[in-house]
């Protein structure tokens, strides 16, 4: 007792004077290591706290002990506390102001680590969009559909990912983060808003890639007409980008970040390359909604477990939230990213965010095309995609890679991953799939695709016919391949002749291609 | 001084298989296994788990597994959600970084377990964290589920299964 009274609040060791207390063994834990520190039993956690910041060399105020699941404080005794010889105590050490995070350089590391999906041209999406455009022009009803696909098409999936994997946007986007300001709000949703701006910045970068402009905009004028509901061209396409990227901040925001509407178009124009996107906002506001609950749904599908939760909740949480859309914009350049790394979360998936980015391709154009507010999300626009080749093989490459992912993550990824059979969309026939398995699960966009494709032709039988393999000679071109697959076994001559116009008919790579997405 | 606030610290526990491993395994495996665990941590109002993208979180129960099989209460901590989040990125910038997942050696499990200690003290039920060995130690799924990584592991299994095989069938 009495050398209780001298110790407490003492940092000394006060030996001599009372028999001597044990020294004993305590292990600091942090998260990076493990240490052992030698120490009197009845020494303050003051003491301690000095040992450990000697050791670290950093401050005894940001440094937090936690016993047991209680935080030590200064003046307690480690035995007091129940720290006897052997036991373990964590350590956090704070940084000192709250917000300021390094985040930045470490975000664009791996930034090619979605190389596999180095997919050629915005200028061929273009084309094709050209071509449906005109194909558009002949059938009013396709036109819709059509629009969807152009819109689809400008975000041109692979110029996506190319841009995405091009360092300078990792750059930039980094450089954005790192100037990203602190969250006031709880920082929990700190690594949803994070992925959700970096897909954000990458689609940011897109719309100022003048190439995809410049496909977005042949494209755009090819269909202008026949959407109808768009004058601007080149807006359109900046609009999609636009949206999604309002929609991810949408997403950030609608997490905690609150969305703090301020004058969003003025913060988001310049990121914008296009003047015009401002104009399109406001008319987006409409589209903008189930847009931007689809694009969520599709990014937080795609980027997993992090923001996965948010498409079942943010969906429909997050309504209200894109009727703020144009705001949500604001929250993009606001940079909401609140502490806690966003580097290491990044970091650690810059594939995802490739993903989420096919995903966001894909859901735009649906999206406006089901301008109504169900979140269908399973009607994904496959649809689009499956009809340029380009597109296609990106959403193989995409499936392959979510199918590498749920087994990665077994538990996720029955549940998260539906598309699983392109060929099987392709070349399966009757189901409406509509009415079933209105799961989110992997016959879901088969079977929405499958829709599609069968609304599509019954409209157009000959935009069918060009669409899907995306140049009218592609069949007899690969006439004789595609015997040689047939007699291999390849039953489905519709995914054997995707595969070959992907392929460009190299036979060895559509078998490769076919085996591959059979397998997956 | 105010008491600390106490926060409750849960922990959520999914079966995977659906129950299906409780119904499967002893014929697959030999063994009988009560279902392949997926564990998380429920704390500060936010569900955190460990998987391939690294820590990630969300709403309890919100993840697309739905709501948790089972919930073990693991106990109370005074560890502030600031400082928790600081913790976690932390972690997951050095123990857990989405690249250090391992299905056996380092998963979700693990995590768990990790913060488990760190917020209260005490581990999670062995029973999760036992489940990679009792899983390895078996003869048919062994060599079936070991991932592609490094010599070591496959080495060990290799090892594990021989061990396994019984002397007569």
């Amino acid at each position: 007792m009495a050398q209780a009274r001298e110790e407490a609040g003492d940092s000394q060791l006060v030996s001599g004077r009372e028999p001597p207390s044990r020294i004993i063994r305590v292990s600091l834990k942090t998260p990076q290591d493990c240490q052992e520190f030698m120490l009197a039993e009845n020494s303050s956690i003051h003491h301690f706290k000095k040992q450990i910041s000697k050791r670290l060399h950093c401050d005894t105020d940001r440094l937090v002990l936690i016993f047991t699941g209680k935080i030590l404080r200064d003046q307690d005794i480690l035995s007091q506390r129940g720290i006897l010889d052997g036991t373990t105590v964590h350590l956090v050490v704070r940084t000192r102001v709250k917000g300021t995070q390094p985040g930045p350089g470490a975000l664009p590391g791996p930034t090619g680590h979605c190389a596999h999906r180095s997919e050629p041209s915005t200028s061929e999406s273009a084309g094709v969009l050209a071509r449906l455009g005109r194909l558009a022009q002949g059938s009013p009803d396709l036109a819709d559909l059509l629009g969807q696909l152009a819109q689809l098409l400008m975000v041109a999936p692979e110029a996506v990912v190319q841009l995405s994997e091009d360092p300078m946007v990792q750059g930039l986007v980094s450089e954005k983060l790192a100037n990203a300001s602190h969250v006031s709000e709880s920082s929990k949703p700190v690594h949803k808003p994070e992925l959700a701006l970096k897909v954000l910045e990458n689609l940011q970068n897109l719309a100022q890639s003048p190439e995809l402009l410049q496909a977005d905009k042949w494209g755009l004028e090819a269909l202008k007409a026949v959407p109808g509901g768009d004058n601007a061209t080149h807006p359109v396409c900046s609009d999609i980008q636009h949206l999604m990227l309002s929609t991810l901040a949408s997403l950030a925001a609608s997490k905690g970040h609150g969305p703090s509407s301020e004058p969003s178009r003025g913060g988001a124009n310049p990121h914008s390359s296009t003047n015009t996107t401002t104009t399109i906002v406001p008319t987006a506001a409409a589209p903008a909604r189930p847009l931007a609950q689809e694009v969520r749904a599709g990014v937080i599908a795609q980027v997993r477990g992090m923001v996965s939760n948010q498409a079942n909740s943010g969906c429909r949480t997050g309504t209200s939230d894109l009727n703020s859309g144009q705001d949500l914009s604001s929250q993009e350049s606001q940079q909401p990213i609140g502490k806690a790394t966003p580097a290491s979360q990044l970091r650690t998936s810059p594939s995802a965010l490739c993903r989420a980015l096919h995903v966001l391709q894909q859901n735009p154009a649906l999206l406006r095309q089901l301008v109504t507010d169900s979140p269908l999300r399973h009607h994904m626009p496959l649809l689009p995609i499956l009809t340029n080749p380009q597109a296609l093989q990106a959403l193989i490459q995409i499936e392959k890679g979510l199918q590498i992912l749920s087994r990665e993550v077994p538990g996720l990824g029955p549940c998260l991953w539906g598309p699983g059979r392109p060929h099987g969309a392709r070349g399966a026939p009757e189901t409406r799939g509509g009415g079933q398995g209105h799961r989110a699960d992997p016959v879901q966009p088969t079977l929405a695709v499958l829709q599609l494709l069968r609304a599509l032709a019954h409209a157009c039988p000959q935009s069918t016919q060009s669409s899907l393999p995306s140049c009218p000679l592609a069949d007899s071109c690969y006439q004789q391949e595609l015997e040689h697959l047939k007699a291999m076994g390849f039953a489905n001559r519709d995914a054997n002749l995707q595969a070959l116009v992907a392929t460009g008919g190299d036979i060895h790579a559509a078998i490769e291609r076919l085996l591959g997405v059979s397998e997956a | 001084m105010e008491p600390p606030n106490l926060y409750p610290v849960k922990l959520y526990v999914y079966d995977l298989s659906k129950g299906l491993a409780r119904r499967l395994s002893p014929i697959m495996l030999g063994k009988q296994l009560e279902g392949i665990w997926h564990t998380s941590i429920v704390v500060h109002k936010d569900e955190f788990f460990f998987g391939s993208g690294g820590i990630s979180s969300c709403p309890p129960g919100g993840t697309l597994l739905g709501p948790p099989d089972s919930v073990v209460d693991v106990g109370s901590t005074e560890v502030t959600e600031e400082i928790f989040l600081e913790y976690l990125s932390s972690l997951g910038e050095s123990l857990f970084r989405g690249e250090a997942y391992n299905l056996f050696e380092h998963n979700c499990n693990t995590f768990s377990n990790e913060v488990a200690q760190f917020l209260t003290g005490r581990k999670i039920p062995s029973y999760i964290t036992d489940l990679p060995s009792e899983v390895l130690s078996t003869k048919a799924m062994g060599p079936g589920l070991e991932q592609p990584k490094p010599q070591d592991q496959q080495v060990s299994a290799q090892r594990k299964q021989d061990k396994a095989i019984p002397p007569s069938t």
